[in-house]
């Protein structure tokens, strides 16, 4: 029999803890406002961006003018350009816990595509912008610039090595294979696949989650998931152009999560670079007209190209903050009413054992007066 | 009068200007443009300068710190890093800041004192007497 100062304990600690729940609930709730003002404020200006690259790029492809940022991932692979690269992927989370399944939405979503072994094709985000390509899309393109040939076999050995462990997937060898199949192994456990890899992640628990399993990662950034600003996006979009341009890196993908609706927020994969895909070039070849490029081609090219990633990659940290208070708050006003129906079952609990306990002792009672007669 | 749409959109405000104009007057890195309406397809590069927006004889400035301008025969997008009408200008502040990055440059050129980026500094310096221009306060 449960006595009644344990439930009365039992009672005052849910209490507390749905007072705090509610609190949080409160914070993430007028954070949440902000965050989803920001992101609002900051559409027109990604779109914009994107309107005038997508013209912008499809003339100049129409002129038939040549710079690496015009260049579609065939025409890259077809030169050989960056062909040892690695590849990288952001990864957008949060900084602390107690939003719900968002980050870990964010990690599954990120080992999909990072693990991605193309065979399985299940998962891929399909409703999204055309011009958004996916790592996933490309991986027959990407495992055919990788020095298809030295890598496999690494990857044979690794497959022998581990047994069944690996997942190993059959898909068109591309390059010099002659069009043999090459069995590909990704795993995380798959070292040579991990040196491959290069990660740049926001939100604590993106680092802790990716070190744990090994990942490289080469910049983390702490602190700024709920409120992202401008020169943090700046800052990775100089790193990542600088390792492009060194090629040091071949593909860029992001994953982040989108922002639809405050009861909807959906992990999502976009291709950074290369920035052109293959809609750009049919746009090329609807819009032949003139443009005029002050200072001159090159200049502005090299200037602009990276703004648009910066802009993108911004856009993303505004979705994934939004996203994240709007998961924690959902997250907490479930806690709070969780406690709530707690609060009541633990207090029926609590009269009926205190009736019990009343009930008993008018029996003692009226026992011991029956048994003085 | 024939008229252009203009769209100002910045990436924290979203659109700050969205109205059709008859003349837009601007600074791009290769100097001072006048777009009319029917203009060439151009893209180039702003620097931090005081706008001058024509419309309906009348003549609204409007400050941009630099960003990317797009003209289309019937649509000039600006895409600002920041942009500011008169009314969101403090002015004692842009004051204070013009007086602050003019000293900047002056100590940078004068020392060379290389803990001033000069070109940080001159920048500073543009953007501080573009808001002042905006504002209606002469800058020498």
């Amino acid at each position: 029999m449960a006595n009644l100062q344990h439930i009365r304990r039992r009672i005052r600690s849910v209490k507390n803890i749905q007072k705090i729940t509610n609190a949080m609930d409160m914070i993430a709730r007028s954070r949440f406002n902000a965050a989803r003002e920001a992101l609002l404020s900051n559409i027109p200006y990604v779109t914009k961006t994107k309107e005038i690259m997508r013209r912008v790029v499809g003339q100049m492809r129409g002129q038939e003018f040549e710079h690496p940022f015009l260049k579609t991932r065939d025409e890259l692979i077809a030169e050989q350009q960056n062909a040892n690269g690695k590849f990288l992927f952001i990864v957008i989370a949060s900084d602390k816990g107690l939003a719900g399944s968002f980050s870990s939405n964010v990690f599954k979503s990120a080992h999909d595509t990072i693990e991605y072994d193309g065979t399985d094709d299940g998962t891929s985000t399909g409703d999204d912008d055309e011009d958004e390509n996916f790592h996933k899309k490309n991986f027959d393109a990407l495992a055919a610039v990788k020095p298809v040939g030295q890598r496999s076999q690494k990857q044979q050995r690794q497959m022998s090595a581990t047994g069944g462990m690996a997942r190993a997937g059959a898909h068109k060898g591309g390059g010099g294979q002659g069009g043999g199949n090459i069995p590909v192994a990704r795993e995380y456990h798959d070292a040579d696949y991990i040196d491959g890899i290069e990660l740049i992640t926001v939100g604590r628990k993106a680092t802790t989650h990716f070190k744990q399993r090994g990942y490289n990662i080469i910049k983390s950034y702490h602190g700024i998931s709920e409120r992202p600003q401008y020169k943090y996006a700046k800052e990775i979009t100089d790193l990542v152009m600088e390792r492009y341009a060194s090629g040091e890196i071949i593909d860029v993908t992001l994953i982040y999560t989108r922002f639809k609706s405050a009861i909807s927020c959906v992990p999502d994969d976009v291709t950074l670079l290369p920035l052109v895909t293959d809609d750009f070039v049919k746009a090329g070849d609807t819009l032949k007209e003139e443009y005029i490029y002050e200072p001159d081609t090159v200049t502005l090219l090299d200037k602009f190209m990276p703004r648009r990633l910066a802009t993108r990659i911004y856009g993303a940290m505004l979705h994934s903050a939004a996203s994240e208070l709007s998961s924690r708050m959902n997250a907490m006003s479930n806690a709070t009413d969780n406690a709530q129906e707690l609060v009541g079952r633990l207090n029926l609990f609590y009269n009926k054992v205190r009736q019990a306990g009343i009930t008993n002792e008018i029996n003692e009672i009226v026992g011991g007066a029956n048994a003085l007669e | 009068m024939a008229t252009i749409l203009l769209e100002v959109a910045t990436p924290d405000k979203g659109e700050v200007f969205a109205k059709d104009i008859n003349m837009l007057i601007c600074r791009s890195i290769a100097g001072e443009l006048g777009i009319l309406p029917k203009h060439a397809r151009l893209l180039t590069e702003l620097v931090p300068n005081a706008m001058r927006i024509k419309v309906d004889g009348g003549e609204t400035l409007l400050f941009v710190s630099g960003g990317f301008m797009e003209v289309t025969p019937d649509k000039i997008t600006i895409l600002a890093d920041s942009a500011e009408t008169p009314d969101d200008i403090d002015i004692d502040r842009a004051k204070a800041a013009y007086k602050r990055a003019e000293e900047r440059v002056n100590v940078a050129k004068s020392k060379g004192d290389a803990a001033i980026d000069i070109g940080r500094a001159e920048a500073a310096l543009a953007r501080a007497k573009a808001r002042l221009l905006v504002k209606g306060v002469p800058v020498d």
